[in-house]
């Protein structure tokens, strides 16, 4: 039994180291063959093949987490440069980066194009030697078109290495059930529901009425509660210097945690199915902190509850929530070809219309000015301007210093608040807790 | 090989002494070559990583950067880190809700197999496998549906029909272990059943006519035939159990995710959060020689018990 299966893992194994070198060494060949013919043996015409490179074929690697829509976008591109495949490969947020990590720390694998996540992007620029610098194909001359502070995310400090150009940027609004605010009898009209929850003492107050007139929570996920208020401080987790000083966050930690304590939110943990299922259901009142790529996830949860949802601006101001960079790692064969359609990917007219398609939030600024872009409602949303609104919040978001360990701290937040909601453990004791479980990992960095 | 064509003709005029020792090396060779590509794979995927990590156990790296030694610095970290304890203790406790009762399942499950009452046996052996060759995360997911923590799970919804409250299997101290030792039961029981039942199959059935003429009853048949025959397969399912209990790692990692929450971290998901998600691959590493000798000292202790039974 063992031999026969070991037999087949082997054969199985074998199969794969194969394929792999196959074709890598095909790759290798191609690429080979074109430098070949242009330095060595030709010598009498060479050189005539770098000035077109608009010629040979090309396929691009383009590694893609969310609900971005780039593959519709890619096709496109396509139209206008035939030459260029683009093979998008879509997966979990976290598995992508981890797999971009584990490919640039073992030197083979990565893709010629990476999306990285703002929380990501200081990690991998400690290892920018891996990535192509963008500025060497012309990416100084559109820095112009994004926001200034999300382009400097990233930047080197002194501005001459570019590792990625921005994509979209998470300025948080609050998405809302108008069914839930009906019956609670507070304000459906998302200008006068904003006035009246314009600070988080009025959402406290909003919670209760929600609570006494429909025995529903005002929001479902507590970390989402807490992300919002995080989100609006200036510095969070870590200072400029790489210190811990995670005592900006207790508040939104306190205020998250005597919600809970009475009963004002629920459990639920974030991407989860059970949250997911409740957005389609109804079964809470708002959902806090929601910045532009929300959109996406609400509608393929909620498929039916067009018509149900609304967005009103956030209590006490917007804060960024996410956003991605586009990078290209320094395997690529095709830099060149990666970095124009990166570019043109992050253009404001694609930027506009990636929006459009999935709700991202465009980060070049020439667009927050377009009529037609301002002009954006949505039927889903009870027909919400909801550019316009997102601009709005995007005008009162500051840029943060995230640091390089900012995941080991919220997931410790997270499993910490989770301990109170689910377990309904002692808030300060949890807090604690995982202070201590952060400074252990901290250490080791 | 087209050296030894050579020789061969260079060699022409004493053919018979030369020819038969260069087919002895040419067996041997191709011998090698048979059996090459095992031991290839396996000091590319598994030598070189093992020493690799017992080289960085005392390093300090962040999968990227310079390499820095810190002597054992990272054994102290582990050491000291109550998680990890935790985590050892969750391991056991896991390999215990999960294993032994998988194992006595097994014993009982085969026993039926191999009776002559059942009817359709391929269908019954064939199915009773089926789990072994499901993709682990495959099954996690589908068991965290089915443990879903809400009223509607599963698992909740069968407790409700008893009147027990609804348990949050994926955040609690006990509900944690248990989902996840069903898991590992519901995979592994299979596996276990028709290893059991190879060995029962191999037990003489004279031993058994014997025994019946005797006036035996069934469970003097098992207690007295089945179970001391079946020994040496026994202590084979117990050791590639253990082995395999402690380093328990897809079903947690997919069950609670990555949250690595203390309740269902295991010894190996604590080393995986440490090299993959905090970039601390040195403390991973000192991690994994922990267990590395954790393991040589409970199958050491394993090898001691079964010499002492068969004997």
């Amino acid at each position: 039994m063992k031999k026969w299966f070991l037999l087949v893992v082997l054969l199985g194994l074998m199969l794969f180291v194969v394929a792999c070198s196959d074709d890598s060494s095909s790759s290798d060949s191609d690429g080979n063959a074109g430098n070949n013919s242009d330095g060595e043996t030709n010598t009498d015409n060479g050189g005539s093949g770098d000035s077109d490179s608009g010629g040979d074929p090309v396929e691009l690697d383009f590694w893609v987490f969310g609900n971005a829509g780039y593959d519709v976008l890619a096709e496109e591109y396509k139209k206008d440069n035939p030459n260029v495949t683009i093979n998008i490969n879509e997966g979990e947020m976290a598995d992508q980066h981890n797999n971009l990590f584990t490919s640039i720390s073992g030197g083979s694998g990565a893709p010629d194009i990476a999306m990285v996540e703002v929380s990501e992007i200081a990690k991998f620029m400690e290892a920018s030697d891996q990535f192509y610098n963008l500025n060497d194909y012309g990416a100084a001359d559109v820095g112009g078109n994004f926001l200034e502070w999300k382009w400097q995310q990233a930047q080197s400090v002194d501005g001459s290495f570019q590792i990625g150009l921005p994509t979209d940027i998470g300025p948080t609004t609050m998405f809302y059930r108008t069914d839930v605010m009906e019956e609670a009898g507070l304000p459906t009209d998302r200008d006068e529901l904003a006035a009246e929850l314009d600070t988080w003492d009025a959402y406290y107050e909003a919670a209760k009425t929600i609570k006494d007139a429909t025995d529903k929570p005002i929001a479902d996920a507590p970390k989402l509660v807490f992300n919002a208020l995080r989100d609006q401080e200036e510095q969070q987790y870590f200072d400029e210097e790489g210190n811990l000083i995670i005592d900006n966050v207790k508040e939104a930690y306190d205020y998250t945690t005597k919600m809970i304590g009475e009963g004002l939110i629920g459990q639920n943990s974030l991407w989860t199915p059970e949250w997911g299922s409740a957005m389609a259901d109804g079964s809470y009142a708002t959902m806090p902190g929601a910045p532009g790529w929300m959109v996406g996830n609400v509608k393929g949860n909620a498929p039916d509850a067009s018509g149900l949802w609304d967005i009103a601006s956030i209590p006490e101001g917007a804060g960024n929530w996410g956003g991605s960079f586009l990078t290209v790692p320094a395997e690529s064969e095709h830099p060149q070809e990666a970095y124009d359609f990166i570019a043109w990917l992050t253009a404001p007219e694609q930027q506009l219309k990636a929006f459009h398609e999935k709700g991202l939030f465009p980060s070049a600024p020439d667009v927050y000015e377009n009529e037609e872009f301002l002009a954006t409602t949505d039927e889903y949303f009870n027909g919400a301007p909801t550019a316009a609104i997102f601009a709005e919040a995007a005008k009162s978001v500051t840029p943060v210093y995230m640091g390089v360990n900012y995941s080991i701290v919220d997931t410790e937040l997270d499993t910490a608040i989770t301990n109170v909601a689910v377990e309904g453990a002692d808030p300060q004791d949890e807090w604690d807790a995982a202070v201590e479980r952060i400074e252990t990992q901290l250490e080791r960095q | 090989m087209a050296r030894m064509n050579t020789e061969t003709q260079v060699q022409m005029p004493s053919p018979k002494k030369k020819s038969s020792l260069s087919e002895k090396t040419k067996e041997s060779l191709s011998g090698y070559l048979y059996i090459s590509p095992f031991f290839i794979l396996f000091a590319i995927f598994g030598l070189f990583p093992i020493l690799f990590s017992f080289y960085l156990g005392f390093q300090k790296w962040n999968g990227l950067g310079e390499m820095e030694f810190v002597g054992f610095q990272n054994f102290k970290w582990i050491l000291t880190d109550p998680l990890f304890w935790k985590s050892l203790t969750n391991t056991l406790y896991m390999w215990v809700i999960g294993t032994i009762p998988q194992l006595i399942i097994g014993i009982i499950l085969a026993y039926a197999l191999n009776s002559a009452l059942i009817k359709a046996k391929s269908f019954f052996r064939v199915s009773i496998f089926m789990p072994y060759v499901t993709s682990t995360v495959a099954v996690a997911i589908v068991f965290g549906i089915m443990f879903n923590s809400q009223d509607f799970g599963l698992f909740n919804v069968i407790l409700g029909w008893f009147g027990v409250d609804a348990v949050s299997w994926g955040t609690s101290e006990w509900g944690v272990k248990i989902a996840i030792s069903t898991m590992v039961f519901w995979r592994w029981v299979g596996y276990n059943t028709i290893i059991y039942l190879a060995g029962l199959q191999g037990i003489p059935k004279e031993l058994y006519e014997a025994a019946i003429i005797d006036g035996a009853t069934i469970r003097q048949k098992i207690q007295y035939i089945t179970i001391p025959l079946l020994r040496p397969i026994i202590i084979l399912t117990v050791f590639t159990s253990t082995i395999g209990a402690l380093q328990l790692f897809t079903e947690p990692l997919i069950f609670i995710g990555r949250t690595y929450r203390e309740e269902g971290i295991t010894v190996v998901l604590y080393l995986y959060r440490e090299a993959f998600a905090n970039l601390a691959f040195g403390p991973a590493s000192a991690a994994a020689i922990i267990l590395f000798i954790i393991i040589i000292v409970i199958s050491s202790i394993n090898v001691l018990v079964a010499n002492r039974i068969s004997r």
